[in-house]
């Protein structure tokens, strides 16, 4: 094992590179790239790698990027490809297609607002857009966790009992351009923690046709299948941080990563790297006597509800922060988590960091100022931060 | 990474050796320029607290940068895993890559005693009362990277020679640095940042004065508000042009047209006008140098056109015949202007030469008087230009706008020797424009038979009154009058008419187009011919001709011709000889020297100019008005003692590939109307009928010389060129220099000028 310092782009690079590697005795690896700010250095570092057995493709848009994966992991290869926002909004189609033919690619999404107008920076509302069509989503909030994730992407997606793509999301630039230390694994890891790609009905010998015209109730079941294959998503997950711990010597972040959650009367709930400045405030205000903690929803399609559910039971209020707004209704995390909450938990909505701002410690405090004295939820409130 | 709590988090293995005094978590802030390695420079810092054990987390502040832009980049040190994500609000350490940016800006929320390591080429005793609230420090990272050759000249990288003086601020060891290094593979770049650990000064924190509040606390990071409703854009705070090394600057540059005028007339200005705003307009212009407008738009040869940058495209203008639009369809007179000092001006000859000097003298207020020893005034205008190219009406139009501005015209006035010594002393100046000499003869056998005879003289026996001609006829020669012959001949009834030349037709001097309508009309080019003698009873009835072969170059570059044995015999009933002129001027006094363009008596200059054929020899129309108002002007600058305004430069013009052809649809020049040539055969009406319009005019693509079309406008990408007056102006404050302006103008009207040193931001 070793330390590189990289930012978080190369980090899905060399994650990718790494399983692509592992599947050389297999099918291979293919992977279909467009460059889109702020995703561009992960693909311009994977075309850069040597991949036995493996081809990297630069096409003409990210629509056709991942058409090259759908097409690829249709043929039984390792698939994986990276974008941002609009990127992501143009591939959109193709990601909903490789869904529906339950093909496990891995895309790795560096967050970025939609525009125009035109806006480089972080914010969830392009991964969120596709939350409702098959995809898993995990939210990560360092760089070390976006290579470990990448990597267990592989592994759960292609899992026979998944069998589905796998979104994995870094925010724009506050993660996919910082470099910190990183533990890279060997090769000889890697080929141990995921097994050779093998996706039942992948094409072959028996000529067939994938996605083809199906009836209302055909489309009826297999989105039963689909949505079932989901929910069996965590028990899953929970196996492989086992076997990732034991190859690698450290494990992954749960699906819902509490931070001195268990006595809290408030909980800040939030997907990302406001997470991590989250349990920085919990530790200001535990250090003035206030019993705050912290959920980091790190796993959200499939939404660990009953996880989530635990958590709050009993809690006095909750401040959900979402990097993004469903417009005409509020925060999609918050939308999605509210319900989990009994009639006595107040369940407010922030919206902060919108657009791409730096969301620092000192909203957070404000954010939980507001709330302390709140004995109903108001509406969904948006917060400045620049 | 899964903890209870950071603090309770798994201690790191033992750190080598920390420099003493560094206080942990450490924020550092680089502040630099676009493209000067900034962000890269964090990155370099972050590496060598790795080299030391350190967790580091380090990344730009990324946003609308370009090349020259104030960049931020942020490094994070802590001994245990970093879990802040924000930017750098309370920086312990800047770095500062371009002192043009230290300002409130780049130092807003440094910590008291904040360590502040600057680039620049000052020493520290410059910052001495400055800055005392920092540790602060000050390396000249620009002079040694550039010595050592990192980067490019122009611009120099110098964030790892930085990061050597920063080594030796915190106290670390050079193995570290050096380890560092190896590490990035930046060995290559080690010696820098050894020069910079030895040569770095730095200065402690001196007591801050507490009347003075450090402003930097109060801006510490941005305040946390509510959402503000932004209905304006946020107002610029940064004056982007002071980022460029290069400003543009609209400048005419001469058209090529224009320089290669022999009139010095302003071809692009008159096109322009007639353009814009019609005949009127533009004949103001063509008549501030031009005095026989209605003749050059007929018989000049227009090397205007052949220099014409549209030629390189889809065809040169037409400018010869929008000249005669111009001059056919207004009728402007320019009148006498007041003059100072008014001077009395004889000008000897009143062809285009002393036509035109006096047309210059009298626009300017002053006395003229021309003497011509022809019957009427116009020299080779009048007989020996033929009227189907000329017609008298057009050259009677030129002559009455002279004589309008109160010219006064002797004809039947021959000068001898006396007269010109008396005019000399009785006027303040004399002019002297007498054109050719006596036309060559041809010494061969049987020249002095009836029937051969001198080309001018014929035209002139032609424009007169009626000459009829029979048979066939022949002349011998290659230059406009011989051409002229050739047609004149025709029209008088000849049977046939052969031209005999002895060089090729690309050697003919003639005017192509007056080559090509003479082929129209039926003469026959009898090439690489030479007479050797004419036979006849009397009267001629044939020429003996040689072939002539083209032999080596001369030294004048022309092939020089070889007469061969080869001989052959065309029969003819007339021989026109057209062979050239001589320059041979008898009418001088005999004390008198002819020296350049003026007339010297032993070691004196007299007031005396010459002008036209009888000075330069070019043989044109258009040669002749040009040298006429030079002379004028030349007479006028030594009169009130004043220097020569005509004497000037003569700079280099637009060239073909400085014109952006793609701004331009293609559109074949129009061409002249003209009367078919087998009508024309037998007439002597003008052949050429001219343009139909003036729609030629919108083809000129006004080279060097801005339309106000606004393409630099529209092309800006920072829509800093603005509409002032009769012209633009850019707005230097946010002009980044990126030439696109330049670039797309379509006519070359505007140049980019590297700005001076003071100009340029100090990074590069």
């Amino acid at each position: 094992m070793s330390v590189e310092l990289i930012s978080a782009n190369h980090a899905a690079a060399l994650a990718a590179t790494l399983a692509a590697r592992a599947n050389r005795k297999g099918r291979g690896f293919c992977s279909g790239v467009y460059p889109i700010t702020p995703s561009t250095e992960c693909m311009e570092y994977l075309c850069l790698q040597e991949i036995e057995k493996g081809r990297v493709l630069r096409v003409e848009s990210e629509h056709s990027a991942m058409a090259v994966c759908i097409g690829a992991s249709a043929a039984g290869a390792r698939a994986f490809t990276a974008t941002s926002s609009n990127g992501l909004a143009y591939m959109a189609e193709n990601c909903v297609a490789a869904a529906g033919m339950r093909l496990p690619i891995v895309l790795a999404v560096a967050n970025r607002t939609l525009g125009p107008p035109w806006n480089i920076w972080a914010d969830h509302g392009d991964s969120l857009m596709l939350r409702d069509h098959g995809l898993i989503q995990f939210y990560c909030a360092d760089n070390q966790e976006l290579f470990d994730t990448v990597l267990c992407a592989f592994r759960l997606a292609e899992d026979s009992r998944v069998m589905m793509p796998a979104m994995v999301c870094m925010e724009g630039f506050i993660l996919s351009h910082a470099v910190t230390q990183t533990e890279v694994p060997e090769q000889e890891q890697v080929d141990r923690f995921l097994p050779l790609t093998s996706i039942p009905h992948q094409l072959g010998e028996t000529p067939h046709t994938l996605g083809q015209m199906e009836v209302p109730q055909q489309t009826a079941s297999h989105h039963q299948q689909h949505h079932a294959a989901m929910l069996g998503v965590p028990q899953i997950y929970a196996e492989i941080q086992n076997s990732f711990e034991r190859i690698f010597g450290r494990r992954m972040a749960d699906a819902v990563h509490a931070y001195r959650a268990e006595d809290a009367e408030t909980l800040i709930v939030s997907m990302g790297t406001i997470g991590a400045t989250a349990e920085r405030v919990v530790d200001l205000f535990r250090a003035r006597g206030q019993r705050v903690g912290s959920l980091r929803v790190r796993l959200f399609r499939p939404l660990p509800s009953a996880t989530i559910a635990n958590w709050f039971a009993g809690k006095k209020r909750v401040a959900v922060i979402d990097r993004d707004i469903s417009l005409g209704f509020g925060g999609v995390l918050w939308g999605e988590i509210r319900g989990l909450a009994g009639p006595i938990t107040v369940v407010q909505n922030y919206m902060a960091g919108i657009g791409g701002g730096d969301v620092r410690p000192e909203h957070l405090e404000n954010m939980l100022s507001d709330l302390h004295p709140r004995r109903a939820a108001g509406l969904p409130a948006m917060i400045e931060a620049l | 990474m899964e903890r209870q709590s950071h603090a309770e988090a798994s201690a790191q293995a033992p750190i080598i050796a920390l420099p003493a005094g560094l206080t942990l978590p450490l924020d550092v802030r680089v502040h630099g320029r676009g493209g000067q390695g900034g962000v890269t420079c964090a990155k370099l810092i972050a590496a060598l607290y790795m080299q030391m054990g350190l967790h580091v987390q380090t990344f730009g502040d990324y946003g609308s940068e370009r090349s020259g832009a104030p960049v931020q980049a942020y490094t994070r040190v802590d001994r245990i895993p970093i879990a802040n994500r924000n930017k750098v609000y309370r920086p312990d350490h800047l770095i500062v890559l371009d002192e043009g940016l230290l300002g409130t800006q780049t130092l807003g929320g440094a910590a008291p005693g904040a360590l502040l390591l600057l680039n620049s080429s000052a020493s520290l005793h410059r910052y001495d009362g400055q800055y005392a609230d920092y540790q602060f420090a000050v390396i000249d990272a620009t002079a040694i990277a550039r010595e050592l050759g990192i980067g490019s000249s122009s611009v120099v990288i110098i964030n790892t020679t930085m990061l050597g003086a920063y080594a030796r601020l915190l106290g670390a060891p050079l193995s570290v640095l050096e380890g560092c290094y190896a590490s990035l593979g930046l060995g290559g770049d080690l010696p820098a940042a050894q020069q910079a650990y030895q040569r770095v000064q730095m200065r402690a924190r001196t007591v801050s004065h507490p009347a003075v509040p450090a402003p930097a606390a109060a801006a510490a990071s941005p305040p946390v508000a509510p959402i503000s409703a932004h209905n304006a854009d946020i107002p610029a705070s940064l004056k982007t042009g002071s980022w460029s090394n290069q400003a543009p600057l609209y400048q005419e540059v001469a058209a090529p047209c224009n320089l290669a005028c022999p009139a010095g007339n302003d071809v692009v200005g008159f096109i322009q006008a007639l353009k814009n705003d019609g005949a009127e307009a533009a004949a103001a212009i063509l008549q501030r140098t031009q005095a026989l407008p209605s003749v050059c738009g007929r018989v000049c040869p227009a090397p205007c056109m052949r220099a014409c940058n549209r030629d390189a495209f889809d065809g040169a203008v037409n400018i010869r015949s929008l000249e005669r639009w111009i001059s056919d369809c207004s009728a402007v007179q320019l009148t006498q202007r007041q003059a100072a000092a008014r001077r009395r001006f004889a000008i000897a000859g009143g062809g285009p030469a002393g036509l035109s000097a006096a047309y210059q003298l009298a626009l300017r207020g002053h006395e003229v008087k021309i003497f011509e020893a022809g019957p009427a005034l116009g020299g080779v205008l009048r007989n020996g230009i033929p009227a189907f190219r000329l017609p008298q009406d057009a050259l009677q139009r030129d002559l009455d706008r002279i004589l309008a501005l109160g010219v006064e015209a002797q004809c039947d006035c021959r000068l001898y020797k006396d007269d010109l010594a008396r005019l000399q002393q009785t006027y303040d100046a004399l002019i002297v424009c007498v054109g050719f000499g006596p036309a060559f003869g041809l010494a061969a056998e049987g020249a002095a038979l009836e029937g051969v005879e001198q080309g001018l003289a014929f035209l002139d026996r032609a424009k007169r009154g009626r000459v009829t001609l029979a048979g066939h006829v022949a002349v011998v020669g290659g230059g406009n009058t011989a051409i002229d012959c050739a047609r004149t001949a025709l029209r008088c009834g000849a049977a046939s008419v052969k031209l005999v030349y002895r060089r090729g037709h690309e050697e003919m001097p003639a005017i192509r187009e007056e080559i090509e309508a003479a082929e129209l009309e039926g003469v026959r080019l009898v090439l690489h011919r030479q007479p050797l003698a004419f036979t006849g009873d009397g009267t001629v009835s044939a020429m003996l001709l040689a072939e002539v072969e083209t032999g080596p170059p001369d030294a004048s570059g022309r092939r020089s011709p070889l007469v061969t044995q080869r001989t052959s015999r065309i029969a003819c009933d007339k021989v026109l000889l057209a062979l050239g002129q001589s320059k041979a001027m008898d009418l001088l006094p005999d004390t008198w020297r002819m020296r350049g363009a003026r007339a010297w008596q032993g070691n004196r200059p007299l007031p005396v100019w010459f002008a036209g054929d009888c000075a330069s020899g070019e043989g044109t129309v258009a040669h002749a008005i040009g040298n006429g108002g030079r002379a004028a002007a030349a007479a006028l600058a030594h009169l009130a003692q004043a220097p020569d305004e005509a004497e000037r430069e003569t700079p280099d013009p637009v060239a073909p590939a400085q014109i952006r052809f793609s701004h331009f649809e293609m559109a074949p020049p129009h061409r002249d109307r003209q009367i078919p040539p087998s009508a024309r055969r037998h007439s002597f009406d003008e052949f050429n009928l001219g343009l139909a319009g003036p729609d030629e005019a919108g083809r000129c693509f006004s080279c060097g010389r801005c339309t106000h079309c606004d393409t630099c406008l529209i092309y800006c990408p920072e829509g800093v060129i603005y509409r002032s007056g009769d012209g633009y102006r850019i707005d230097t404050d946010y002009c980044k220099g990126c030439g696109m302006c330049v670039a797309e103008c379509p006519r070359s009207a505007i140049q980019m000028h590297a700005k001076t040193r003071q100009e340029v931001s100090a990074c590069l």
